[in-house]
Parts: C-alpha cells; sequence; structure tokens
C-alpha cells in the first residue's frame, strides 16, 4: 500500500497514526555538512517542509519496499551497468534511495547558470589549445600542462570543428559545501549516468504520483529530443536532416544500457564498430539495404578506440578510416576527439582562469582548491598533509587510484606517497570536502549520507540542460565516494519550478 | 534496417522458436511417463534425441531393459540433457539466453514489454537446474517456459512496427519451424516406420507436439492413418505447424524484405522452390513409401541450411562491392 497522501502530521507535535517509528525520528543534523532537507535538527527547509512531513508520515518499511521494487524492476529492465574486474558482476543495477533531494528555483539558477558559463569557456578553450594557442601564448596555463597532456590530440590541430562546438555533451560533479556549490569534475569525453537520472525519475513519480505532483518539479524527460536536436545542429554543412548514429563498444561496455536507452529515445541506430565503414572519405552504415551514409556520430567509445588507423592501432572497437573522414568534414564526432585535455584533473585547476580570460567574467560556480603536484611547492604541501588531503592521479576517472587521506592507514599513505615521489605530476590534491548531506533510508528510518549532482549540459548552436542531475550518493555511513563502481547509489534530484 | 539489428531480430526468431520446439517435445515425453510401458518411453527419448540431432550422453537403454528405476533416472539425464546442459548449444537455457543475448544488441528498437518478458523467461530459468523442476512439476515448467515465449510472440504481435525488424524476426522463426518441423516428422517415421503396427498414441503425440491435434480430428474425425497425418502436418498451408505454412510465411517475410531492392534474391527464389516442391512434387509421391518421404523431408531440412546462408549473404554479412 502506498500511503503517501495519507498519514501526514506535524513534523514537531509527535503525534499521529499509531505508527512503529517515524522515518526522521533519529535523524540528526551536523552543522560541518550542509543538509539538504533540515535548517537545524527537525527544522526542514522551507521548499523540503511538505516533503519532509509527507515522507515522516510514511513507514520506513513501506519506503524500503517500494525502493526493493524499483531495483527489481531496474533488474528487469536491465537497467544495469558493469563493474570491471569484479567476477561474476555483469550487470548490476545501481542502487535507488527513494527520499528525493530537492533543490529551490534560486539554487538551480546557480548551477544551470554556473554550467553554462563553465561549458562555453571550455569549448572556448579548447578551440584554442587546438587552433591559435592564445592563452598559452598569453601565459595563463603552462604550456607543458597542455601539449604534455596524454589526452592532448596532436591529430586535432588546426581541425574546424562544425560551430566551434568540441564538446557537445558534458556531465558535470558539483558538490555543495557550506560554502556553495563547487564543480569538483568536468567529464568532457563520453560522461554517463543521464539514463539513470530518467529511470530514478520514472521510479520515484510511478511511485510517489500524488507527492511529485504536489511539489510542481521541473520535467527532465525531454533530454532525448534535446540531444537529438543539439546533434542534428552540428552535422556537416549542408546537410539538413543528418543520419545520426549512437556508436557503442558493444553489449559488455558498463554502460551499454545507457547507448541503448539514448539510442531509443533519440530514435537512431545504436552501431558498433563493425557495422560502420569509410569508402573514398565517407562513412557508411551496413544495412539490409545497403549502404547508408551517416552524418553525425555520437560515440560512447574513447578517442582510443574509434579509429585504429588514427589512434590505437590494436583496437577492435572502431572502425579504420574514421578519423581521416572526419578530418575531411564528411562526418561530424560528438564529442570531438581530443577534449580530455579540458577535463583533465591538472588542467581542471585552471578553469576559473578561463573563465575569466575567455568571457571576462568571474566564474559563477567555484573550483574546489587543487594542488598540482607538479610544482615542488605543492609536491611538498601534499606530501606534508597526506593525512587530510584526497590525492587523485590526473589521468583517472570513477574513483579509482585515488587516496582518501583520513581514511588511509600510514601505510597505504606511506606506500601512496612514494608513487607521488615517482611521478608527481601525474598526481593532484585537494582538500577533504565537506560534501552536504541529504537524509536516505537506512536501517533505522533516515540518515544523512553524502551526495553529489551531475547535470547533463548539451552544447549545439546554443547551450541546452534539462532541469534535473544524476544526484549520486555514497550509502555507506561517512563514506565520500559516491561513484557507482564503488558502492554508491543514485537519488532522484526534484527542482523546483518555484 | 542496420543489418546486425535485423541479423539480431532473425536470431531471436530462431532461438526462441527453437527453445518453444524444445519444450512442446519434453513436456509431450514426459507426459509418457505417466501410464506407458517402459519401452515404449524409451523409443519416445530415442525420436526426440534424432529430431534435435543429438545423441544422448550416456546412450539410451539397452534393448529390452525394462528396469523402472533405469527409466527413471535416464529420463532425468535426458531432460536435464536437453533443458540445461551449458554444453548443448540448443538446450532450452541456452537458446533462451542466446535469444536474450541478441535481445540485447537490439533494445533499442524492440519495445519495452518485448525486452522484458524475454528477460522475464531467462532470469526463471537461469539460475535453476533440473533437480528444481523435476521435484517440482516438470510440465509446469515447459509449460510455463512456451507460455512466456508465445506471451512475447504475441507482443510482437500486437505492438511491432512493420517494417524490416518485423519480417527478420518471423523470417527466423518461420525458418526455424520449418527445419525442426521436417527433421521432427522425418525422426518420427525412422522411429515409427507408417507400415509397422504403432499404437495410435505415437502418432496422436506427433499431432500434439505440433498442435495439429484438434484441426486433425475436426477434419478427419478419429481416424488412424499415418500417411494422412504426414500429408497434414507437411503439406496443408492452414495448419499454423506444417512445413507448408511455415515456408508461406518465410516467402512472405523475404518478399517483403526485398522488395524494391537491387539486391540478389535467390533466398527468395530458393523458399518458392521448397514451397512448390511440397506443392506439386510431394502429393504425387507414393504414401507408402517411408524412404521416399524422408528422403523429401531431408531434402527440405537441407534447403534450410542454404536458405539461411543465403539470407545471412544476402542482407546481414554481403560482400562490399563498391559505396553509393
Amino acid at each position: 500500500m502506498n500511503r503517501e497522501t495519507g498519514g501526514r502530521q506535524s513534523m514537531a507535535d509527535g503525534s499521529g497514526p499509531s505508527v512503529a517509528k517515524r522515518l526522521f525520528a533519529d535523524y540528526e543534523t551536523r552543522p560541518a555538512y550542509y543538509d539538504e532537507m533540515f535548517e537545524a535538527a527537525g527544522v526542514p527547509r522551507a521548499h523540503c517542509l511538505e516533503l519532509c512531513e509527507a515522507l515522516d508520515g510514511m513507514q520506513p518499511d513501506e519506503i524500503a519496499a517500494m525502493q526493493a521494487l524499483a531495483e527489481r524492476s531496474f533488474l528487469h529492465q536491465g537497467i544495469t551497468f558493469a563493474v570491471y574486474g569484479e567476477e561474476g558482476a555483469q550487470e548490476r543495477i545501481i542502487p535507488i534511495d527513494f527520499l528525493p533531494r530537492l533543490l529551490n528555483a534560486a539554487d538551480w539558477d546557480v548551477v544551470e547558470r554556473g554550467l553554462r558559463q563553465r561549458l562555453k569557456a571550455l569549448n572556448l578553450f579548447l578551440a584554442d589549445v587546438y587552433g591559435p594557442g592564445r592563452i598559452i601564448a598569453d601565459g595563463v596555463i603552462p604550456v607543458d600542462l597542455v601539449r604534455g597532456c596524454p589526452q592532448y590530440r596532436v591529430v586535432m590541430r588546426g581541425l574546424e570543428v562544425p560551430h566551434g562546438v568540441h564538446v557537445a555533451l558534458c556531465g558535470t560533479d558539483i558538490v555543495r559545501t557550506n560554502d556553495g556549490f563547487m564543480v569538483l569534475e568536468d567529464n568532457l569525453r563520453v560522461p554517463s549516468g543521464v539514463s539513470y537520472m530518467l529511470a530514478n525519475r520514472r521510479a520515484l513519480k510511478t511511485s510517489l504520483r500524488n507527492l511529485f505532483r504536489r511539489h510542481h518539479v521541473r520535467g527532465i524527460e525531454h533530454y532525448g529530443q534535446l540531444l537529438r536536436q543539439t546533434l542534428s545542429e552540428l552535422a556537416p554543412p549542408g546537410v539538413s536532416d543528418p543520419c545520426i548514429v549512437l556508436l557503442t563498444p558493444g553489449v559488455y561496455n558498463s554502460a551499454f544500457y545507457e547507448h541503448m536507452f539514448l539510442a531509443r529515445e533519440m530514435g537512431v541506430e545504436l552501431v558498433q564498430g563493425s557495422d560502420l565503414l569509410v569508402h573514398n572519405g565517407i562513412v557508411y552504415m551496413r544495412t539490409t539495404a545497403g549502404l547508408r551514409r551517416v552524418d553525425v556520430i555520437y560515440r560512447r567509445i574513447d578517442d582510443d578506440f574509434i579509429d585504429p588507423l588514427a589512434f590505437r592501432a590494436e583496437s577492435q572497437l572502431g572502425t579504420p578510416g574514421l578519423f581521416y573522414a572526419y578530418r575531411l568534414g564528411n562526418v561530424t564526432i560528438a564529442n570531438a576527439p581530443g577534449t580530455g585535455v579540458a577535463d583533465d584533473k591538472a588542467v581542471y585547476a585552471y578553469v576559473p582562469d578561463m573563465i575569466r580570460y575567455y568571457l571576462s567574467e568571474e566564474p559563477v560556480l567555484a573550483n574546489v582548491e587543487t594542488h598540482l603536484c607538479r610544482e615542488p611547492e605543492e609536491l611538498a604541501f601534499t606530501l606534508d598533509n597526506l593525512e587530510t588531503l584526497i590525492v587523485k592521479m590526473v589521468g583517472e576517472s570513477g574513483g579509482y587510484g585515488m587516496l582518501v587521506g583520513p581514511h588511509a592507514t600510514p601505510a597505504e599513505r606511506a606506500a601512496y606517497a612514494e608513487q607521488i615521489r615517482k611521478d608527481p605530476a601525474n598526481y593532484i590534491s585537494q582538500p577533504v570536502l565537506d560534501l552536504s548531506v541529504s537524509p536516505c533510508l537506512a536501517a533505522n528510518g533516515a540518515a544523512p549520507r553524502h551526495v553529489d549532482l551531475r547535470p547533463f549540459v548539451l552544447h549545439g548552436s546554443e547551450t541546452r540542460l534539462v532541469p534535473g542531475a544524476f544526484c549520486r550518493v555514497a550509502l555507506v555511513e561517512g563514506s565520500l565516494v559516491v561513484n557507482s563502481s564503488q558502492g554508491g547509489g543514485g537519488k532522484d534530484l526534484w527542482v523546483l519550478s518555484s | 534496417m542496420l543489418s546486425r539489428n535485423a541479423e539480431g531480430l532473425y536470431w531471436i526468431g530462431r532461438y526462441l522458436e527453437r527453445a518453444r520446439h524444445g519444450c512442446r517435445l519434453l513436456s509431450d515425453q514426459l507426459a509418457t511417463m505417466e501410464d506407458r510401458p517402459v519401452e515404449e518411453i524409451d523409443q519416445g527419448w530415442r525420436r526426440l534425441y534424432r529430431a534435435v540431432h543429438r545423441t544422448p550422453l550416456g546412450g539410451f537403454l539397452a534393448s529390452g531393459e525394462e528396469d523402472e528405476d533405469f527409466m527413471l533416472a535416464d529420463a532425468y539425464t535426458m531432460a536435464d540433457d536437453l533443458t540445461f546442459e551449458p554444453g548443448n548449444p540448443d538446450s532450452i537455457r541456452n537458446c533462451l539466453a542466446a535469444a536474450r543475448e541478441n535481445a540485447r544488441q537490439v533494445r533499442n528498437i524492440l519495445g519495452v514489454r518485448m525486452w522484458d518478458c524475454l528477460n522475464l523467461a531467462y532470469l526463471d530459468i537461469r539460475d535453476i537446474g533440473i533437480e528444481t523442476i523435476w521435484n517440482d512439476q516438470p510440465d509446469a515448467f515447459y509449460l510455463r517456459t512456451e507460455d512466456a515465449i508465445r506471451t512475447f510472440s504475441g507482443i510482437a504481435v500486437s505492438s511491432m512496427y512493420r517494417d524490416d525488424g518485423w519480417h527478420f524476426l518471423w523470417l527466423g522463426w518461420f525458418v526455424e519451424r520449418t527445419q525442426l518441423l521436417a527433421g521432427l516428422i522425418d525422426a518420427h517415421l525412422a522411429q515409427y516406420p507408417t507400415a509397422a503396427q504403432h499404437s495410435e498414441s505415437d502418432w496422436r503425440a506427433l499431432l500434439r507436439i505440433c498442435e495439429a491435434h484438434v484441426a486433425y480430428r475436426h477434419l478427419h474425425s478419429h481416424s488412424h492413418r499415418p500417411g494422412r497425418m504426414v500429408d497434414f502436418l507437411v503439406a496443408d498451408p492452414l495448419l499454423a505447424h506444417s512445413v507448408r505454412h511455415a515456408l508461406a510465411r518465410v516467402t512472405e517475410a523475404l518478399d517483403a524484405v526485398s522488395s524494391g531492392r537491387s539486391l540478389a534474391v535467390e533466398a527468395g527464389r530458393r523458399a518458392g522452390r521448397m514451397a512448390a516442391v511440397i506443392d506439386h512434387d510431394w502429393p504425387n509421391r507414393d504414401p507408402d513409401d517411408d524412404d521416399a518421404t524422408r528422403t523429401a523431408l531431408q531434402d527440405v531440412r537441407n534447403s534450410c541450411l542454404l536458405l539461411h546462408e543465403d539470407i545471412a549473404a544476402t542482407y546481414f554479412h554481403y560482400e562490399i562491392v563498391d559505396a553509393p
């Protein structure tokens, strides 16, 4: 039974139906962490008041049952991902937490403005570093940081891309602390997670129908349509009704569900490298009626594997000659090869400077203070303060290869320090952030868990984003790691219209 | 349509029909164990294995062996082999797994309900073994699995867009059915020659497996004439599980996918020839000559193998001579 409409009771008086235990009975707030739902113990934020009251009137096991049902439905629908290197875990779901996170219109406005600004600057940066290189010549960013970055693709130099758009899609990780929103990471290569955002929304909308309706939550379901529109706009010049395809590495890729889902949402073919071929500089796909020309490729495959002739020769996933067709301007690849240079963890430190340099504006969203170990003083600082820092490898993502100083043993820290000394340029360090918390369903009612959010921004002839995000949550008490591959879960983010 | 998608749908059709046929054969064979003598049950297994072109891992019962315990142990092993054996590519579980793997590849063009149905059928069989169904009611398991496949095809009929994807799904389904039916009837004749004295129930079982018993009874009352039954199963175009009907569906699908195309139409020609042989040559054969009948059925089966190669070479893996 779904009792979301009944059993509403005051948070303060403690009266109400004979409920075994109320959801927020033992919920604790801690001033060190911004709480997304409560201002102080037992005092919900204004925009969360109604939700809080309604949820408090529901029994935890009732919500847990809805959650379990949704997770089973994810498994049945195949809304899964794979964790590499884990035996027997080919298909796993991302656990969903059913207590939504709310964002009011003013907060979303900050996030949206910040994201638009950031993506604009990042695209200008990419056009610049693969073009005239003004930002380097003007000494804003060191040349070796850019050209020495493993993600910098020399083959992209001097290439003009349609509308100057290198990054057509990005998924930016944003966290909130008591100081406000901050960007943790820009994912500019093949960002994933948008299908989980939509799946979580569908699950919550179905189960908490009336609550959802009362909150006037802004819709996100048109993402597929916006994505298709964006990709159409990036078609090679002169192509009015482009043939768009989504290039996937195949069913064994961890995000295959998402590839399939997006292809279906957009109504485009989901192709693998072997379905494509290049003839006289033109890309075709093999259909039952013969070859059909392809104009835009939304690739969900890393640069290295796109084309064995241009990048990694042993790749079986790509299509020989694809990059040649791209250079000729006969096909658009989104995102463009080489965008990884702009989301490198060391280059990240310079994004606020890029915004000032290209747009003459102050960044709306702050960066996390970052120490580049390539600089001797910052290396020394990092090594001296390992127990309070998070250290990351510049080229890694997904929470891999990371040291969380305060949670590591002295031996682990010592071993990691040795690695840093061997190749300092490969590491950056950041302070441990006091990530905001949001109530999540735990064994004994609601408990605070750390969260972040990943909104998805599209950039064609204009910038577009749906008001929502894949809200990631560290389901383990006290954990700060929200990555799905490291035991994280998801939540629905409700952006309110007022 | 993307060739790989067409091929995926084609194989979904083939594997599901193969799994459905397997369920049908096994539920019928297990039913014989209720009241038939050991020898007849053994004959049933021999026909079944011959029909699927396989030899049981431990061989059949020795001739004349009538030990009930042996019979039961054998049945358990053989049902396991045909249902769950990982090394048997045509076991029901492997067929469902393969159909589902193909469906995963083409999920973006498959309706959500079709995927759900197939995925659930697979999850239902994935983690169980013969002991689970044997100790319960094996019949119910085969019926449930068969029903899931029927539900899948029902959803396809009621929801799929009638484009090439639709035609390739049924093309695979009916090429498989043609091949399986020819193999089954051939195996049946080998085990139960028309001239020999056999109980009616063996022949009625064949009709039941092909879901033809009600229609046959309606048309021919209760007359027990093996030759007529074979004719019915091979040549009646109105019977859903006849070779002729399956071929009609194959031809229909091939016509649809090749219309207005300049690609080679060898597959269509071959299917047309197979249908013409049944329409014109089949009625003229000597119905008492089992060898001639079996040869004709083996020709159908072999032609199916060639037909498959034609389809793959025309639509899935064709040679690229020049780009448009």
